[in-house]
């Protein structure tokens, strides 16, 4: 048996003659933050409304602990928090009295549980305040109150951190942090947002036009990505001669006459920067260049950058 | 169930229609206690029992028949929106609650919502009789006014499965809602040229034949014996009005269903 929380098989949303999401395979590993990360409108949500049982695939299977969603959603979906587009709550209602709402519908013994997840997410309880007024960045720490409040195993957490300010941002993306680390929570999240999902998840799957373009974890896509140190030199055939014979290296490439590529970052670069001077070269520049996770987003949906 | 029904009345909190909705229960019994006051000192009436017998007919037929299906219709709306408007929809199905459950609960409170509505119609006619005139027979016409709300809120579901599949803005619900009231009034102005049949598919009509029957046979309405032969009994009444509530009931659920998976 597979330790996968989540696993979809060819999972596909057609709208019309419009593919949605095109035969999805991901797979969310227990006690993992998922981060799928993908343009507006490359099929994140939708994704995730077929996750929760919101939206019918056209096609395809989705898999929560082991169990097929379809059928078993009485079972599954009481274990798991979500949070999917905009926050939705009774406008005419306060926050404490829109959460005690979703609690009695889910039938939670615990009294003190609106009141524990509100102080979670700093907002106050038993507070005057309608829902109707509430600034964005709160409305968006109700909705993240409301996916934690009956403390569920699987949190799917859409774009999280809308509307939150720089500060509420820390905040929030701390306590996912937590929520998995210390209490061994699986959270699958979406973002459009590279940053976030760079220093919030562990796994992280690539999703373009419906289609997931890679999925891999954070220490592979390290090793995979694009790592290489540049040499700005006056002859780039001599200095490959130099790399080969001297140093035995051969994973480099000549990108002109004066700049050489060598993809080995453990390579001695001050040995090699003074061989190149020994043997009559002129070192103007060398540069270690790291892909950063924008470049690799790049360069795997081959095209412009995600914003 | 008991728990989404209790939640479906929370949700309702702060609404100021429902206040809207408990202040036309008290529309037609005190202007029609100004009218019966008068009429006590006109001499139309040979007893003050007759003149509250009179009054209390003219509260059910105008205030439950005519109005209940107004209230019922702009209420249904009101709930039947309120998930879309306030983009609830996904929080409830994720937990999950089924549109079944949810169409199954807000009938229920629209139910509820009709036997209160006519109970404090005939509690306010009630009290204003005491005050000016004779009344007798309270606990039965408590129970029948319970009975029409029921009967009521049952034959305005038909009008619900429109407001539904419309799934527009409040103001079409209150059209539709009075055009519906308005037919039913028309229908029953026109009891004697209507054949038995017809009389007996439109719900609304089909309770008032039964009210009268009904206020026959407890000597508290003389003059329905031109009608006799279109009164249904209880048991007649209930079984259409059942089979109609069931039938909106499943079209209901039918496109609440196709219109959540949207």
């Amino acid at each position: 048996m597979n330790d996968y929380i989540i696993e979809t098989k060819n999972l596909t949303k057609q709208y019309g003659l419009q593919k949605s999401v095109s035969s999805l395979n991901i797979h969310v590993k227990r006690g993992r933050i998922y981060g799928l990360l993908g343009r507006n409108g490359a099929g994140k949500t939708t994704t995730m409304k077929m996750l929760l049982g919101l939206a019918a695939p056209t096609s395809g299977e989705v898999i929560i602990w082991g169990k097929p969603l379809k059928g078993n959603e009485k079972k599954l979906l009481p274990r798991i928090g979500s949070l999917i587009e905009a926050p939705g709550f009774y406008p005419n209602l306060t926050a404490t009295e829109n959460l005690r709402i979703f609690a009695t519908l889910r039938g939670m013994a615990d009294k003190h549980a609106v009141k524990d997840a509100l102080d979670l997410v700093g907002l106050p309880y038993r507070d005057k305040k309608l829902f109707s007024q509430y600034s964005l960045g709160m409305k968006q720490r109700l909705a993240i109150a409301l996916a934690v409040m009956h403390d569920p195993e699987l949190l799917i957490l859409d774009e999280p951190i809308n509307g939150l300010d720089p500060i509420g941002i820390a905040e929030i993306r701390s306590f996912i942090r937590q929520l998995c680390d210390e209490s061994g929570k699986t959270v699958l999240i979406s973002s459009h947002i590279l940053s976030e999902i760079a220093l919030l998840a562990d796994d992280i799957g690539i999703i373009d036009c419906g289609a997931l373009l890679e999925e891999e974890s954070f220490a592979e896509l390290e090793q995979k990505s694009n790592r290489h140190i540049r040499f700005t030199v006056s002859d780039t055939a001599q200095a490959a001669k130099i790399l080969e014979s001297c140093f035995r290296e051969k994973a480099f490439s000549i990108q002109d006459s004066h700049n050489l590529l060598l993809y080995s970052l453990d390579a001695p670069t001050g040995r090699i920067v003074t061989a190149f001077v020994e043997n009559g070269l002129e070192v103007s520049q060398v540069h270690t260049c790291v892909e950063s996770l924008e470049d690799y987003f790049k360069r795997v949906t081959g095209g412009e950058g995600i914003a | 169930m008991l728990n989404i029904i209790k939640c479906e009345f929370g949700k309702l909190k702060r609404r100021k229609f429902l206040l809207l909705v408990v202040l036309s229960a008290f529309l037609f019994p005190v202007p029609l206690t100004v009218l019966m006051t008068r009429s006590l000192t006109s001499g139309e009436y040979d007893s003050k029992a007759e003149i509250f017998n009179e009054y209390f007919q003219f509260v059910m037929g105008y205030g439950i028949e005519l109005l209940l299906p107004c209230v019922i219709g702009v209420f249904a709306a009101m709930l039947f929106f309120m998930e879309r408007d306030s983009g609830t929809s996904k929080n409830l199905r994720a937990i999950p609650v089924t549109s079944t459950q949810m169409v199954l609960t807000k009938i229920t409170v629209l139910f509820i919502c009709g036997a209160v509505f006519s109970l404090t119609s005939a509690l306010v006619s009630i009290l204003c009789g005491e005050i000016t005139a004779q009344v007798s027979g309270i606990p039965y016409r408590l129970l029948f006014a319970v009975e029409m709300g029921i009967f009521i809120t049952a034959g305005t579901l038909p009008l619900i499965v429109l407001v539904v599949f419309f799934s527009r803005n409040y103001v079409f619900s209150v059209l539709m809602c009075v055009f519906y009231s308005v037919l039913s009034t028309i229908a029953e102005s026109s009891f004697g040229a209507l054949p038995k049949l017809l009389c007996w598919l439109m719900p609304i009509p089909l309770t008032t034949l039964w009210a009268a029957g009904d206020l026959t046979d407890h000597g508290f309405l003389n003059g329905a014996s031109a009608l006799e032969y279109l009164i249904p009994s209880t048991a007649q009444t209930a079984a259409i009005l059942a089979a109609t509530a069931l039938i909106s009931t499943i079209l209901i659920d039918y496109m609440y269903k196709k219109r959540r998976n949207e």
